[in-house]
């Protein structure tokens, strides 16, 4: 057991590795594919009860993480194997866990070419974003986050829908280009440490924040900003934000089900973590000094993507933009340094994850049968799919946040969380804190707009189509992966406690450095430049 | 000192020293012993192979049990020992080995006389080899050349091909020319400092005779030099000469002739012009070196990388990437022409050295691939000729992608470890020309993702429409592949020890210019 608990992330990370060496080796030694999806699942499933040993008893280290594992990798560049979790990265890499098997049971009848490479891409796509939740080393996230890119580039490009190639390099180039300049900004944290201190350089990113938190200067305020600004460009792209956010309803529309699945739950949470997680705690006053500028963007975010996916003809498309204005709430409560904020922030990404994966869950469903994703070739759905049809409404009020589901926990503390923040100014009589947060507020009552409108077109009414009047409800297969999902809604809906209970410390203490009462650089940065000058 | 002219020195005993040779000497022996054995027993293809492959191996096993603690120099000083030869000549050893493999497939199809193609590429390989270890401007020379004409004739072994024909002659033509710049800017150093030995250039260049001269031989070197690494703007040679030589003759000029100039590049400027604190001449000799380096560099990554998308011909695909990543070598070059320290400019140079051993094993299993699918005359080379074949042979398209993302330098393989290690001594420096240059490389290399990819798309992503059977891979390109992809993903994970033995210490006397 002692063995299983020192080394339980680094299980979690090889498990889908052997596990898809071993899909590979079942498929080129019986030369069948037909078993590979129970294999497959064995494996995430497996995975995810691992995982969950992760809420077991565990000890903190000096550095706040649990489970830590911290071995050298190459030692030329001071660089090493550090893993570690806490309350931060812990619900991400249980949530990543917990997709999965769902995701491979998607598959189940979608999948019928080249099933091996698939399941074999699913596994390695599902290492590399636990590899990303749980680095600390800056280097090696880098290694995750760029990994994690070609699974997902070869799911979209060989499984995908009509388009599927433009979407998957559009994909590729924005998220990799934005990532390469964080590489340049790890590098040059590197030699910062290693200028500040006189000895070696370090990727480590415990090492690199205690260094701050202890008051060391390692960086000018303009490179601090510079560096933010490398590290957040990376992780808007793959949030996405406004005006970054064009690869990611291309390549929703044209991922299969299961690939949409992961890159709504968890693929895109790489990017708030990774600013929640870096950019906070190794950049606290750029941060803040560029909150105003993401604060707007969120916000633009929120608007623009719910007005266009109002007009979306196409259902998948729809949600794909709801994601953006989605992930634009998670942002700004974000950046609202308060602990309302952030932990509605982070709940809101596990929301996000729960609720857009059952969207596009039930989306791929009706695709399955009709092979279309047209609101208008639809009409009347309730008729004929009673099941389908509530469950789809249940998730619908989940994603714009009816009380008692999820969504409206998470919304509603980014909301208490932005109006009660300082972060913006209140000259002049007004209090831009305020604004923003009724700006986001229209944000909730757009969604309900688009939302409901696509449902009421879809489901309600008569049934105009012909083809749809035999369509069959929901397989005992489909309720199965779409049960545990609902659970979920609900009871985060009703009892959020234990997952915020879970996070704070971590989100706290992000907070207080942000706002600089944790003993930070602040007032030795803020000092220095005028000094200069 | 003014009066080096005049100066005559006292005629020295040749500090004879075999074993500093010994490497060279075995390989260059090989190439003889595998000629005469053509000429008395002609067409066994299979025992010239093995000849080589034997001569080669023990050049390695011999370089590698000499391996220095700290540099040294034989033969006068004309022959130096260090971390930057030894490394430059594994991967030339390692790059004419792999060739051999790869070629046995191309030899056999195309009916090339195949015993003096391994004596050439033998003895292009003894020419590598000095060029790593020359310490003196005329070895350097002596093995460029020796190098290039074995090169130019292997370009054109296609006799009766048009485009093979070509691309000997255009090769021919602007090497002898680039040759010609280079030796005048031998000429003008020696000019200015009186010494064609590098340490010694090292000294004088802080107090040259005449700064003028030597700042223009210093051009003239970066133009000789930046045409056999081809860079822009002297890169024009490439796409056509990358095209119509054989494939794996274009694969070893691609990465072995590149990786052998790098070696003497590096040593004549890192080494030969380094920054003396001070020295009026030296310090704007250093500033115009390195800057005009660094625009090229840019320049080089750019053009390489915008030619390289529109490419419909893989190999010359391939030919602009190679562009490419002499740009991104040349980072690292800079990076080790600014530090500040004699270990900072070690490591720097080590990286350079592992770029290139990461890009030739990259490279070289790539060309591999396309050697065996490019047919006779090398005609299905193309990119709709590797439509949709993906499924249809996972693993050379799978070994092909891994090949094409490690060039483009994704994490877990070489090409990742290889960027790595040359963006961090440029952004060491912190001077911010440096930071903008690898700005650019990155930016490229985002960019370069476009084709590289491309190769993947159209074999995954597209479907076939016309008749295709996968080819068989015969024993030797298994080999390559093999190899190949273990060194992909060695270098990428367990680089820890190579990194280690390349940047252990170099570097002769030269430190003592520094520190003066």
């Amino acid at each position: 057991m002692d063995f299983i608990n020192e080394n339980l992330l680094t299980i979690l990370i090889l498990l889908p590795v052997f596990g898809a060496l071993f899909t590979l080796g079942h498929a080129l030694y019986w030369k069948e594919e037909k078993d590979l999806k129970w294999l497959t699942l064995i494996f995430t499933v497996g995975n995810f009860i691992v995982s969950l040993l992760l809420l077991g008893k565990h000890t903190a280290s000096a550095g706040g993480f649990w489970f830590e594992k911290n071995v050298p990798w190459i030692k030329a560049i001071n660089t090493n194997y550090h893993v570690g979790v806490d309350g931060l990265s812990i619900w991400l890499v249980i949530l990543t866990t917990f997709i999965m098997p769902i995701a491979v049971v998607s598959t189940w009848h979608a999948v019928e070419k080249r099933r091996t490479a698939f399941y074999v891409f699913l596994l390695l796509l599902e290492s590399a974003m636990i590899g990303v939740f749980v680095s600390l080393d800056l280097l090696v996230f880098y290694l995750f986050f760029e990994a994690s890119l070609v699974p997902m580039f070869f799911l979209i490009g060989i499984w995908g829908g009509e388009n599927r190639i433009y979407s998957a390099v559009k994909f590729f180039i924005f998220t990799a280009l934005g990532s390469l300049l964080m590489l340049v900004a790890i590098i040059a944290l590197y030699y910062y440490y290693a200028k500040a201190t006189g000895g070696a350089g370090t990727f480590d990113f415990v090492v690199l924040l205690n260094a701050l938190k202890s008051g060391k200067q390692l960086f000018s305020v303009q490179a601090g900003s510079l560096l933010f600004l490398a590290f957040a460009l990376a992780f808007s792209i793959k949030v996405p934000l406004f005006p970054f956010h064009t690869w990611l309803p291309d390549a929703h529309t044209d991922a299969p089900t299961a690939g949409s699945v992961i890159l709504a739950a968890v693929l895109l949470k790489m990017g708030t973590y990774g600013l929640m997680r870096f950019n906070f705690a190794l950049f606290p006053d750029a941060a803040r000094d560029w909150a105003p500028v993401f604060i707007t963007l969120a916000i633009i975010g929120i608007i623009y993507g719910a007005l266009v996916a109002m007009v979306q003809p196409d259902v998948k498309r729809l949600v794909a933009y709801s994601s953006v204005a989605h992930m634009g709430f998670v942002v700004l409560g974000m950046f609202s340094f308060t602990e309302q904020g952030m932990q509605g922030a982070l709940y809101q990404m596990l929301n996000h994850g729960v609720s857009t994966g059952a969207l596009f869950l039930l989306v791929g469903f009706i695709y399955e049968r009709r092979h279309t994703r047209q609101i208008t070739d639809f009409g009347g759905l309730a008729n004929v799919m009673p099941l389908y049809s509530t469950i789809f409404v249940i998730t619908t009020m989940s994603s714009i946040g009816l009380p008692l589901l999820n969504g409206f926990v998470g919304e509603f503390l980014i909301m208490i969380g932005m109006w009660k923040s300082t972060i913006l100014s209140t000259a002049n009589g007004w209090n831009y804190n305020y604004i923003a947060t009724m700006l986001a507020g229209t944000g909730v009552i757009f969604a309900a707009v688009y939302l409901l409108w696509m449902v009421q077109r879809v489901f309600f009414g008569k049934v105009t189509n012909p083809k749809n009047k035999g369509l069959k409800d929901l397989s005992w297969r489909e309720i199965g992966l779409i049960l545990p999902l609902m659970v979920l809604m609900v009871y985060m809906g009703v009892f959020p406690k234990p997952f915020l209970n879970k996070s704070r410390d971590a989100v706290v203490a992000i907070q207080q450095r942000v706002v600089g009462q944790a003993g930070g650089t602040i007032d030795k940065a803020d000092a220095t430049p005028k000094a200069e000058h | 000192m003014n009066t080096i002219f005049l100066q005559i020195q006292p005629l020295l005993n040749p500090d004879v020293n075999v074993r500093a040779i010994m490497p060279e000497t075995i390989v260059a022996v090989t190439g003889i012993l595998v000629m005469l054995y053509d000429s008395f027993m002609p067409k066994q293809r299979g025992v010239t192979t093995a000849l080589s492959l034997i001569g080669l191996v023990i050049a390695g096993g011999v370089l590698l049990s000499m391996w220095p603690n700290a540099p040294v120099t034989s033969w006068n000083g004309m022959i130096s020992s260090d971390n930057l030869r030894m490394s430059f000549s594994i991967v030339a050893l390692l790059t004419t080995a792999v060739t051999i493999l790869m070629s046995s497939v191309w030899v056999e199809r195309e009916n090339v006389p195949a015993g003096e193609y391994h004596a050439l590429l033998l003895f292009a390989t003894f020419g590598m080899m000095f060029m790593a270890a020359g310490n003196d401007l005329v070895i350097l020379f002596l093995g460029l050349e020796t190098l290039s004409i074995a090169t130019y004739v292997m370009a054109g072994l296609r006799k009766s091909d048009l485009k093979s024909n070509e691309s000997a002659m255009k090769y021919f033509i602007l090497g002898s020319f680039a040759s010609a710049f280079l030796l005048y800017g031998m000429g003008l150093v020696y000019g200015a400092t009186g010494t064609t030995r590098i340490a010694e250039i090292a000294q004088m260049s802080g107090n040259a005779n005449f700064p003028a001269l030597l700042l223009m031989g210093g051009a003239m070197l970066v133009i000789g030099f930046g045409f056999k690494v081809a860079t822009v703007p002297f890169h024009v040679w490439t796409p056509d000469v990358y095209e119509g030589a054989p494939t794996p003759v274009t694969a070893f000029m691609a990465v072995g002739s590149k990786s052998a100039a790098f070696s003497s590049f590096v040593r004549v400027f890192v080494l030969g012009f380094p920054l003396v604190v001070g020295a009026q001449s030296s310090v704007f000799l250093h500033d115009s070196w390195i800057t005009a380096l660094s625009v090229m560099g840019m320049l080089t990554m750019i053009v390489g990388n915008a030619a390289a998308i529109v490419q419909n011909n893989v190999k010359r695909m391939l030919a602009y990437s190679s562009i490419a990543h002499a740009g991104y070598a040349l980072v690292g070059f800079i990076g080790a022409g600014v530090a500040k320290t004699p270990a900072a400019r070690d490591a720097a140079i080590a990286s350079v050295a592992f770029y290139m051993l990461t890009y030739a094993v990259t490279n070289l299993g790539a060309f591999a691939i396309v050697t065996l699918l490019g047919q006779k005359n090398d005609r299905r080379t193309d990119f709709s000729d590797y439509n949709g074949i993906g499924f249809r042979s996972p693993v050379l398209a799978f070994t092909l992608s891994l090949f094409m993302l490690s060039l483009l330098g994704l994490p877990l393989t070489a090409g990742f470890m290889g960027k790595v290690l040359v963006f961090r001594p440029a952004l060491e420096a912190g001077s911010p020309m440096l930071t903008v240059l690898v700005v650019v490389a990155v930016v490229n290399t985002a960019i370069s993702a476009y084709y590289y990819l491309r190769l993947i798309v159209v074999m995954f992503f597209r479907e076939r429409t016309t008749e295709w059977t996968a080819p068989k891979i015969p024993i030797g390109v298994a080999a390559v592949l093999l190899l190949t992809v273990l060194g992909v993903f060695y270098f990428g994970i367990f680089s820890d020890g190579i990194i280690e033995k390349f940047s252990k210490s170099s570097a002769p006397a030269t430190t003592s210019a520094q520190v003066k």
